[in-house]
């Protein structure tokens, strides 16, 4: 049967046992980073091409369908277009700061990858506070967005910035508090260790209602802190031409569009892992039937699956709900999501002190 | 020399010179990033010493917490894009001297310790200690700063919230 | 009281952001409702809307006639000189002279579709017609004569 681990496991005993342990070592990471540029590349790749297929179907067009069947080589012929293009510096700009900020973005992004679990032993680093390393790292990136906003030496840019700053700020509260209400139900920050814990079904199903109310607030807030419509102020086109990125072009403007697309898969990753068990597949209690049937699925494709529904959930919002305001923004997170997260975390620490839930 | 400590001293070689590039930079906000590098080294050496819950949150509370502060107040700061004047030269004498007698003073207070290398190999720090430690009663507890803390927290919450508040004019 | 009024707001909310997002996931799963078209494959199938107007055109019968009496209701109606009328007169069998159509000039390059024209026409002899392709690389091809060369007004037209 296929399964990512073995093709590690049987790589790792090669190189092991060809060279000298410490230049295995050297090798392996030279491999993972390979790996990790080549998903950031095929995963650009995808997601635009899934956003403007989906967006297109949503709006009742056809999309991109002249590149390649179906227009699937479209963004490869947009990649290509944005690396001959030239690399502009604007004058005024603090240069090393402008061309120092996509890459803050991007290796942010790169970061947040290591301790997401692809499929059942597939992980790069299964570090004991996973969930909270994500959740610190990708903090980071809004530094990188307050950057380039300034650098850019423009007031759109900065405005944007500023923007996008106040709402990373605000929404990583309710994620947090709703990644938190999943690490109470699990009693551990590792992320083999939640996975492990929903064998006999997934959190979703598992924690009734409080866990539902949870993934609704997680989704809603990651929307949010990935700046992606109905969220997007941060780079509202018809009052800030593209906000924080407005000066950019060429691959530095790709690669924070780069940046943006991965970060949405990570935080769908997230997702899938904590209320949807990661690549654990659909198990129901104690049917060992059913769950035996279920486990020849390859536990890489559970995941992936799980992740792009995710995506696709975030994309169906994006192209359904309006733009929100600013004041209806920090309405919604200060007077109501971070309410109900708030009493939701305390339903669950009584669910999972109690143990009611199966 | 092992790989370990070659990885050591390049951190502690990054921590160093960032925080004397935030320190002498002239541009203000270049100086927030250079301490955001500088707090990053810093988490770098955490994870080194595979502290890992350490390393998180000294990620989260600095850099996601203090230096966004920093960067949103020089944003709202005026003219905070010009590049700062030269300091005077007496002024410049003086932080020198400043520096060397801080750093003699912490050498003096370090040097009477010898810190022998432990052979013990990292304790895994669970995530369940951790939290039975912070809410623990005996001797070795922390639920008295813990509960200071967050009394100090809600204080400052409380006190955010009435300065922010609108006060309704009277009604005529 | 506060707390009915805010459970009852989320839970509008929530309902119509659902109905929205039942709209676009009914488009997204139906391909037939599809309203854009493959527009240079398909010149034979594409269809285009009743009211779509791209030019102004002057239909002609099969012997040559044409429905225009010269009379310029349409140039007045112009809002912005799209169309001028170049009369001649024709004398009649008996004698009489009649005003009677010798050019009818249209620029489409002014032409704003607005319909007015062919509003105002009191013999209906001029329609706005579908064809949109109209890219030349002379300007001046852009200026056109609408009267086929050699036609005349259809009898029993006043």
């Amino acid at each position: 049967m296929f399964s990512l681990e073995g093709i590690t496991k049987s790589i790792d005993r090669w190189l092991n046992s060809t060279f000298h342990p410490t230049l295995a070592l050297l090798l392996e990471f030279l491999i993972v980073g390979l790996c990790a540029i080549t998903l950031f590349a095929v995963l650009g790749l995808v997601l635009v091409l899934m956003e403007r297929k989906v967006s297109a179907y949503m709006q009742i067009r056809r999309g991109p369908n002249r590149v390649g069947p179906g227009g699937s080589l479209q963004t490869v012929a947009d990649t290509i277009k944005l690396t001959m293009k030239e690399g502009l510096t604007p004058d005024g700009a603090d240069k090393f700061l402008f061309n120092l900020a996509p890459f803050v973005v991007l290796t942010v992004a790169m970061l947040v990858l290591a301790p997401i679990a692809f499929a059942k032993g597939f992980q790069l680093w299964d570090i004991n506070i996973g969930v909270l390393y994500i959740s610190a790292v990708s903090s980071v990136s809004i530094i990188g967005i307050l950057m380039a906003g300034w650098a850019s030496n423009n007031k759109y840019s900065l405005l944007g910035a500023m923007r996008s700053g106040a709402q990373i700020v605000s929404y990583e509260l309710s994620a947090g508090l709703s990644i938190i209400s999943m690490v109470v139900l699990t009693g551990s920050l590792q992320i083999s260790d939640i996975i492990a814990s929903q064998q006999n079904g997934w959190w979703i199903f598992k924690g009734h209602i409080p866990a539902i109310i949870a993934f609704v607030i997680f989704i809603i807030a990651v929307t949010a802190e990935t700046n992606r419509a109905p969220f997007d102020l941060a780079e509202a086109e018809s009052e800030l031409t593209a906000g924080f990125h407005t000066e950019y072009s060429g691959m530095k403007f790709a690669l924070f569009f780069l940046a943006e697309y991965v970060n949405i898969f990570i935080v769908c990753a997230i997702g899938a892992t904590l209320f949807f068990g990661g690549w654990m597949p659909l198990h129901i209690g104690n049917w060992t039937g059913f769950n035996h049937i279920m486990d020849y699925i390859p536990s890489s494709i559970w995941f992936l699956g799980k992740t792009f529904f995710l995506i696709f959930l975030i994309m169906w919002f994006r192209w359904t709900f309006p733009r929100l305001r600013i004041d209806q923004l920090l309405n919604l997170e200060w007077k109501y999501l971070f309410p109900i997260s708030m009493f939701n975390l305390l339903l669950i620490t009584v669910m999972a002190i109690m143990g009611w839930h199966f | 020399m092992s790989a370990s400590s070659v990885i050591f001293y390049v951190i502690s070689g990054f921590i160093l010179a960032t925080a004397l590039l935030a320190v002498t930079t002239k541009k203000i906000f270049r100086s927030a990033i250079w301490l955001l590098f500088s707090l990053i080294g810093v988490a770098g050496l955490y994870f080194w010493m595979q502290m890992e819950f350490i390393a998180a949150v000294q990620i989260i509370v600095y850099v996601g917490g203090i230096v966004v502060l920093i960067i949103f107040s020089i944003f709202l700061t005026q003219q905070s894009g010009n590049e700062m004047q030269k300091p005077s030269g007496i002024r410049t004498i003086f932080s020198i001297l400043a520096v060397c007698i801080g750093f003699t003073l912490t050498y003096l207070l370090i040097r009477p310790y010898i810190f022998t290398p432990s052979s013990n190999t990292p304790m895994e720090v669970s995530v369940k200690n951790i939290g039975s430690q912070m809410l623990s009663t005996t001797e070795h507890g922390y639920v008295l700063p813990f509960e200071v803390v967050s009394i100090l927290l809600l204080a400052a919450m409380i006190g955010c919230i009435v300065i922010a508040m609108k006060i309704k004019p009277e009604e005529k | 009281m506060f707390l009915k009024k805010y459970l009852s707001d989320i839970f509008s909310a929530v309902a119509s952001l659902l109905k929205g997002m039942r709209m676009t996931g009914y488009y997204f799963t139906h391909r037939k409702e599809i309203i854009t078209q493959n527009y240079p494959d398909n010149p034979e199938l594409m269809k285009l809307p009743e009211r779509f107007r791209g030019e102004v055109v002057m239909p002609h019968d099969e012997n040559n006639e044409h429905a225009c009496t010269g009379c310029t209701a349409c140039e007045l109606a112009c809002p912005n000189a799209t169309i001028k009328i170049i009369t001649k007169f024709d004398i009649s069998p008996d004698g009489k002279k009649k005003k009677a159509l010798d050019t009818f000039i249209y620029h489409l390059e002014l032409c704003t579709m607005c319909n007015l024209c062919v509003v105002a026409c009191p013999t209906d002899a001029i329609k706005m017609a579908q064809n949109f392709e109209h890219s030349v690389f002379d300007r001046s091809k852009l200026t056109k004569k609408l009267n086929a060369p050699g036609s005349k007004i259809r009898e029993g037209i006043e």
